[in-house]
């Protein structure tokens, strides 16, 4: 599983490698990565799954970049470069300037790998995939209700430009605005619309929703949907067909939100820090994975 | 041997417009020698506000176009999304209350402040790479002497952040006057 994104470090140049985690940072080729919202808390969220599932941790691709996007750019030129030697089994971009030209560049090579990778797109690289006419080329998407109404807006290229009409923070219009995303090729082959409700859709059909338990408080928590785009990486890499992958995490954020006891000023390493005692508790139930190296 | 990589044809989505030609060339090189991709277009009929030469720009940059813009002196029209359909800006703005402290939303932008102290306490939402950023600059900051996100941001999730810091800052001042 290679994990891509840019963190907030100015000038951390390119780094590739595996993940560990040391105290509440993440440590890839011997720079320490803080756990906050973003990449970091999507990664961390990644690496707590595969440490309970014994499974290789993530590798990961870094950079740094505060939003002047040299750092972006140099991520994609990168994945452009050498994502067909990399080959990785799952794919999953997230924040980074986004560039169309350049990810439809990226797309283009990624059709060259033996075997295509799964692909999972959160933050701006949703943003870039979309914008760019590329979204059924991805196999899941996980924006919010704001990022929903992007996605079905045919002419938005980022969230801040959606027409009003469409703009709802009022998570239940999800399955109308997902159909709309779906008719205008705005989607992704599947989509978890993460809200008061989270929904997972398939071609505009709801497979399944996810609203216990009921923890309002996550909201506010800047990287509780990072985490979410984490924990589906990493069941799809322990083998989880997609849409089981979304219901389980949906579910997992939510119940490590509730074991942490959040309060909107609740940070979200806090709630990471829960993971292994959910899925201990839940995961055998909710997937017949009951083999996980911390379930023991 | 490796072969070669064909470059990416730029593709901005956005378009600074000017009323002088001389203008959009000398914005096109501060630009250019500060790292922006950008690219000297003639604009569409629809979208001409001035004369018929126009900056393409990455439309997410926005804001740190204008701040760069601003501070050299640059004279220039506005900037406007090149898909001529596009919505102009969300102004949206919604507020929750979560009893000791505040949520507002802006766009895809949310900021949590205790209500009391008035001290941010999260930041969500959002995907460009400054939100991570800004997220470390202004946690733990009280409203009234956190630094604006217009003012360190780079890119439309940076302005919207900004709008929702500006409700968050006027309910704020108002809670303290009762």
């Amino acid at each position: 599983m290679l994990v891509v994104g840019t963190v907030p470090i100015r000038d951390m140049p390119l780094t590739i490698g595996k993940v560990t985690a040391d105290g509440e940072c993440l440590v890839i080729s011997d720079r320490r990565i803080p756990c906050t919202q973003g990449t970091g808390a999507m990664i961390s969220a990644a690496l707590a799954t595969t440490s309970y599932l014994g499974l290789d941790p993530p590798y990961a691709l870094l950079v740094g970049d505060i939003g002047e996007g040299k750092g972006s750019r140099q991520l994609y030129q990168y994945l452009i470069d050498h994502i067909v030697e990399l080959s990785p089994a799952v794919l999953t971009l997230h924040y980074w300037l986004p560039d169309m030209a350049q990810t439809r560049q990226l797309c283009a090579v990624i059709e060259k790998c033996k075997k295509r990778p799964v692909m999972i797109a959160d933050a701006a690289s949703m943003y870039s995939a979309k914008a760019a006419g590329l979204a059924e080329a991805f196999d899941i998407f996980t924006p919010d209700a704001t990022e929903i109404a992007f996605l079905a807006d045919p002419e938005a290229t980022h969230p801040a430009y959606i027409a009003k009409h469409l703009f709802d923070t009022d998570i239940s219009r999800a399955p109308e605005l997902a159909r709309l995303a779906y008719k205008n090729h705005g989607a992704a082959k599947l989509l978890l619309v993460k809200g008061a409700t989270d929904y997972i859709i398939r071609k505009g059909e709801v497979l399944a929703t996810v609203t216990e338990p009921d923890v309002p408080a996550l909201e506010p928590i800047g990287g509780t949907g990072d985490t979410i785009t984490g924990l589906v990486s990493a069941f799809t890499y322990a083998g989880l067909e997609l849409y089981e992958a979304a219901i389980i995490a949906a579910r997992a954020n939510r119940m490590a939100g509730k074991y942490t006891r959040v309060t909107p000023a609740t940070r979200v390493r806090q709630i990471i820090a829960q993971f292994p005692s959910v899925f201990k508790d839940y995961l055998c139930q909710w997937s017949n994975v009951c083999h996980g190296k911390g379930g023991n | 041997m490796r072969k070669q990589q064909q470059k990416a044809k730029f593709e901005g989505g956005g378009l600074i417009l000017f009323q002088e030609v001389p203008h959009a060339m000398a914005a096109e090189k501060v630009l250019k020698s500060l790292g922006y991709t950008v690219k000297l277009v003639a604009p569409p009929p629809q979208l001409r506000k001035g004369c018929d030469l126009a900056v393409e720009i990455n439309l997410v940059e926005q804001p740190g176009i204008e701040r760069v813009l601003r501070e050299n002196d640059l004279a220039y029209v506005g900037i406007d999304p090149i898909r001529v359909k596009t919505a102009p800006l969300l102004d949206i703005v919604k507020v929750t209350d979560f009893g000791d402290w505040i949520m507002v939303k802006a766009g895809n932008m949310k900021i949590t402040y205790e209500k009391a102290s008035g001290v941010i306490v999260n930041v969500s939402g959002g995907g460009c790479p400054d939100i991570p950023y800004l997220h470390a600059e202004l946690i733990d900051k009280r409203l009234d002497e956190a630094p604006r996100p217009k003012d360190l941001g780079f890119t439309l999730c940076a302005l919207n952040l900004d709008r929702a810091f500006d409700e968050c800052l006027t309910l704020y001042l108002k809670g303290n006057k009762k």
